[in-house]
């Protein structure tokens, strides 16, 4: 009974640590969410003295985000923003989980060298190598197309290296059987390799999703027309004009954080797991 | 080999065609997209461009210029380097003080878990842009609170001496959440055996942290400090969004430096001689870092 009291307290002292911690988070993000529904005249009107109407709008209005909409081409920035994200995500899936199989379970001449390659990229940060990365993109031509907004993401050392992880644990004799079967090795890539590993396949979708979604410094950098503006540009660029664009601000940010936050909200338990499949297990 | 023993797997099957195949995409990638530029970036660093575009072999011109007569990259090599060694081990220490919080099976456990990932999942965009708002020295909500609690109200980000401090907590705050899941999943490994032995020998609480959960964390530890160190080295977005380098030049990090003098000033040699002391950097850190963890580890 004694012991019971006991542990109810450090419950509670943890609980309220984390309830003082809980609202600098929180509070930031429920009052842009409530601002970016007020009228644009307005956002700043309650933030003093503080009470219920500075986190509760009181004349509820979507007129700032129909008009991202109508006036900003957030539409577009949204729709260019998904057709990158989701081809670098199924570029990866392919190019990377093949790596990952050939590294796992074959041998080679060369193989130190792939390993090498593979550990320097994912080792060396994208954004320490955007200028240069310019410089390259920009002698293939590619500089303003969706190419150069893709194809540089889908260089993923450490994607690889994840499969490689998730593959090695796949039973040699399946695949030995499946050969003797007569399977050529791409259909059992295809048909048994791929089909067990969707706990890796969905760490990947995550972690690249994610990635391109919010990147800002290589789209401002690899793009400059109003067609291939990506999400963070267009948010982003509501401060940077001469006169920030306080309400269009708000609404963007708001409306561009939905995409990611429902995707991990899904795969949230997957993403753990994933992280403490990357070979940090003592 | 260091090599080997990171990438798994026994190694079975001999057909050197096959494995080729499937390795030539991804290497195509790897070479053209990553080790590419990073060549690039050494050789750009070596030339200088004229005014009428012919570009010359200057060997470490670039670099002697920078440390030598340039007072500018002086400034933002200094203040990159004040950034990074204090958020460093304060990011660390924030992010295991809560996982080792949120370590157990209680019902609000995972809704504070979900609520400080949140900022990770929402772009560095949006997080400058949310503290730009809060920090706003004249309507922001930060100093409401300030006010009312009788602090009065601060300069934030228009400060030269607020302004660095200002983008450090913002990037804790954006960042913590994403590293205390790191901890969380190396806590889930440590075996609960050891804490019921300790527990018989009488340790208290704190002294199974200390002596348990800290030391057979030093491997978490060790990747997260590394991982950190060169993800904050990089930190563009909220200079970019929120004070430009400024005021007089405090916010200034190398990142934003160099990519003013890439795009700003279309000075490319400046700019890759710049990105190349930023990798250089994040190498002799890592390094650094990697030894002191280690020391923790064999002890």
């Amino acid at each position: 009974m004694k012991k019971k009291n006991k542990i109810s307290k450090k419950t509670i002292i943890i609980f309220i640590v984390l309830a003082i911690i809980g609202l600098i988070y929180f509070i930031p993000l429920e009052w842009v969410t409530a601002s970016s529904l007020r009228p644009s005249g307005s956002l700043y009107e309650y933030t003093e003295p503080l009470n219920m109407e500075t986190f509760i709008p009181v004349n509820i209005t979507f007129e700032n985000y129909v008009n991202i909409f109508t006036q900003q081409h957030f539409g577009r920035a949204l729709m260019n923003s998904l057709i990158v994200a989701c081809s670098t995500v199924l570029l990866t899936l392919l190019v990377s989980s093949m790596a990952g199989f050939a590294l796992a379970k074959f041998d080679f001449p060369g193989k130190k060298i792939v390993f090498a390659i593979v550990l320097i990229t994912f080792m060396v940060p994208f954004e320490s190598i955007v200028i240069p990365l310019y410089l390259t993109v920009s002698a293939l031509g590619f500089i303003n197309t969706y190419a150069a907004l893709i194809l540089p993401g889908v260089a993923n050392g450490l994607a690889i290296f994840l499969f490689n992880q998730f593959f090695s644990e796949i039973p040699t004799e399946i695949l030995e059987a499946a050969r003797i079967d007569g399977a050529s090795w791409f259909r059992i890539y295809r048909k048994i390799v791929i089909p067990l590993s969707v706990p890796a396949i969905i760490t990947v979708i995550v972690m690249v999703f994610m990635f391109q979604w919010n990147s800002l410094f290589w789209p401002l950098v690899a793009t400059h027309s109003t067609r291939l503006e990506v999400v963070q540009v267009a948010i982003s660029a509501n401060r940077m004009t001469e006169a920030t664009h306080w309400a269009n601000l708000f609404s963007s940010a708001v409306a561009g954080s939905i995409p990611p936050m429902v995707l991990f909200f899904f795969l949230q338990k997957y993403f753990v797991r994933g992280i403490s499949g990357t070979g940090l297990k003592s | 080999m260091f090599l080997c023993s990171i990438f798994r797997g026994e190694v079975v099957f001999r057909d050197k065609r096959a494995a080729w195949l499937f390795i030539a995409p991804a290497l195509a990638f790897l070479l053209l997209f990553k080790i590419g530029p990073i060549c690039v970036s050494f050789v750009e660093s070596f030339m200088m461009t004229s005014y009428s575009g012919a570009k010359s072999f200057v060997g470490f011109e670039n670099y002697i210029y920078l440390f030598k007569h340039d007072p500018v990259f002086w400034n933002s090599f200094k203040t990159t380097l004040i950034y990074s060694v204090v958020l460093n081990p304060l990011i660390v220490f924030i992010a295991l003080v809560l996982a080792l919080l949120l370590n157990g099976s209680q019902k609000f456990v995972k809704f504070f878990r979900t609520l400080f990932f949140l900022p990770t999942a929402i772009s560095f965009v949006v997080v400058a842009v949310i503290w730009g708002v809060v920090m706003d020295p004249y309507y922001g909500l930060a100093n409401s609170f300030l006010k009312m609690i009788g602090v009065g109200a601060q300069p934030f980000m228009n400060s030269t001496s607020q302004a660095l401090l200002c983008i450090i907590f913002i990037s804790i705050w954006r960042s913590s959440g994403y590293w205390m899941m790191y901890f969380l999943a190396g806590l889930q490994n440590i075996p609960e055996s050891l804490y019921e032995a300790a527990t018989i020998d009488g340790a208290n609480n704190f002294q199974k942290t200390m002596k348990i959960t800290i030391p057979l964390l030093s491997r978490t530890m060790s990747f997260v400090l590394v991982a950190n160190t060169a993800f904050n080295f990089l930190t563009f977005a909220p200079v970019y969004i929120l004070t430009q380098g400024g005021p007089n030049g405090s916010t200034n990090l190398l990142m934003y430096e160099s990519y003013k003098s890439a795009f700003v000033n279309l000075d490319m040699g400046r700019a890759t001689a710049i990105s190349s002391i930023l990798l250089l950097m994040i190498f002799v850190f890592t390094i650094f870092e990697l030894r002191i963890t280690k020391a923790n580890f064999e002890y």
